[in-house]
């Protein structure tokens, strides 16, 4: 063999590891089409429902149907957002899991956070995807143009994103600490915090003990901030600024359970759960 | 002076069942090939473990290459090549893009050179556009082996290398991880239940038994030190000492 390889400055090399972790998840990906499902299959699952639901109602009532027909489109393409953002997150570190990978991840000068970024970065290719398909869909099916609703969205999906990301680091931390029965998780975690943040609906719908929950809840306010929004209304400056909070606090506690669940995971050893 | 490849000081873990390791103390010069041998449950998985970072240790220290863990885990691991028998290759991956990924993560410029060069040091060129899955056991195994030493680290790290190779692909495979450490400077750290690829790879053995070191000295020396013919015979001692408490 000749003489040793030439490698990159720590700047460089921290850059490319981001993007391996990246391409591997393409991989994956590319290879395992049944993985599509939550890419495109139900996204259109989702928005030919409520889509459907809305229009049904809209045919049956006055103008209050029509808005509900609006919400249940704007809600689905939000949650969507969510949904991508924190399925690709988890599911991606779940692959590392599921193929053993992570010692041997570990045993590299990968950080911590360089993966998570990988992950994510992937991620977002796929949240493109999902949340292109069901603007496509709610466009084709149900005349539902998502511009419509103006530039205002790209900050509260941002938010979103953001939100879907925090609690992906939640499931990967209860992964790390309790194994694969914190494996359901990934997906079942998100059918809590749908109802709960008023996904399709104003929070006052909900049962009067679940409002204050859903009130601390960033999710609650970006959708209210999205449907009013769609309505026509003004930039709702409250609701995106307790979203904003919310999600900044949100993303700083994922991280910080993150970081704990590791230091508990390295201390005791749970690495041979995967070797 | 170059730091040696591995120093790892009065290392101590203990779990729910009792102390897995308890006081482990072992050096790695650079260019030396160390065997860490012991019986099952003797503490050699959670050692290495701990040599790597990815167990933190109760008590005790780590430095490789001069860089202490946990603290410079990522400058450490640079020169840090690890592989195991008993892990697999990723379903989704062909071997070439396997390879290129950890030469990524290892920070290579030229990932792709550096892991055909790797692949047909040992022998498996012709597998680079094979799917993981479609590998043999004793393929994996040289592909892992592969993974590890591409970035010619100063560290190799091997548990259970050869435990699903043939003899004649083992003896290429010792034949192959001598010259690295000759040409390269690259220090072994080898786990094996096989007593005699042990003593053809390693100039020096550490025996460990219930979570401490209880020899460690050339296989000569050892086997002398307890009145045996070969390493084989220590090994089966211990393992008996072990079984009897």
């Amino acid at each position: 063999m000749p003489g040793r390889p030439a490698t990159f400055g720590p700047l460089a090399a921290g850059v490319w590891r981001v993007l391996a972790i990246a391409q591997r998840h393409a991989y994956v990906l590319r290879r395992s089409p049944h993985r599509l499902f939550d890419v495109v299959v139900w996204p259109a699952v989702d928005v030919v429902l409520f889509g459907s639901i809305g229009i049904f109602a809209a045919s049956r009532s006055g103008t209050g149907a029509q808005q509900v027909a609006l919400y249940l489109l704007v809600g689905v393409v939000l949650w969507h957002v969510v949904y991508q953002a924190q399925i690709a997150l988890a599911t991606g570190f779940l692959e590392e899991t599921w193929s053993r990978s992570l010692l041997s991840l570990m045993v590299t000068p990968l950080r911590e956070w360089e993966y998570v970024l990988g992950v994510a970065l992937f991620g977002l290719v796929k949240l493109v995807f999902g949340v292109g398909a069901v603007a496509l869909i709610a466009w084709l099916a149900y005349a539902f143009k998502v511009t419509s609703v103006g530039f205002g969205l790209i900050p509260i999906a941002a938010l979103l994103l953001a939100v879907g990301w925090a609690i992906a680091l939640f499931v990967i931390g209860l992964v790390l600490r309790f194994g694969s029965g914190a494996e359901a998780l990934a997906w079942g975690i998100l059918f809590v915090v749908m109802p709960l943040s008023g996904t399709f609906y104003p929070v006052s719908a909900l049962p009067g003990v679940l409002r204050p929950v859903a009130q601390l809840l960033p999710t609650t306010h970006a959708f209210a901030a999205g449907r009013a929004l769609a309505s026509g209304q003004p930039v709702p400056w409250g609701e995106f600024g307790m979203a904003l909070g919310g999600t900044t606090a949100m993303l700083a506690a994922g991280i910080a359970f993150l970081v704990w669940m590791l230091r508990i995971f390295r201390a005791r050893g749970f690495i041979t759960r995967y070797s | 002076m170059l730091p040696p490849a591995l120093v790892a000081s009065q290392l101590v873990k203990a779990y729910r069942r009792g102390r897995a390791v308890d006081g482990v103390s072992l050096t790695v010069s650079r260019g030396e090939r160390v065997g860490l041998l012991g019986p099952n449950g003797a503490g050699k998985t959670t050692t290495l473990l701990m040599c790597l970072g990815a167990v933190r240790p109760d008590a005790g220290t780590v430095e490789i290459l001069g860089h202490r863990l946990p603290r410079e885990r990522d400058r450490a691991m640079r020169g840090v090549g690890f592989a195991a028998g008993y892990l697999p290759l990723p379903d989704h991956m062909r071997v070439i893009e396997y390879l290129r990924m950890f030469g990524r993560l290892a920070g290579l410029r030229q990932p792709g050179l550096a892991a055909a060069a790797a692949l047909e040091r040992f022998g498996v060129a012709h597998l680079a556009r094979a799917m993981g899955t479609e590998l043999s056991s004793g393929q994996k195994t040289l592909v892992g082996i592969a993974k590890a030493v591409l970035h010619r680290p100063d560290l190799l790290v091997l548990d259970e290398p050869t435990a699903s190779l043939d003899p004649d692909v083992a003896l290429r495979v010792r034949t192959a991880l001598c010259e690295i450490s000759a040409t390269d400077g690259t220090a072994l750290l080898v786990t094996s239940h096989n007593m005699v690829e042990v003593e053809r790879l390693c100039e020096r053995v550490v025996f460990l038994s219930a979570g401490r070191v209880v020899a460690d000295g050339t296989s000569a020396q050892i086997t002398e030190d307890f009145g045996r013919d070969d390493l084989e015979e220590v090994f089966l001692h211990l393992a008996g000492v072990r079984e009897g408490g």
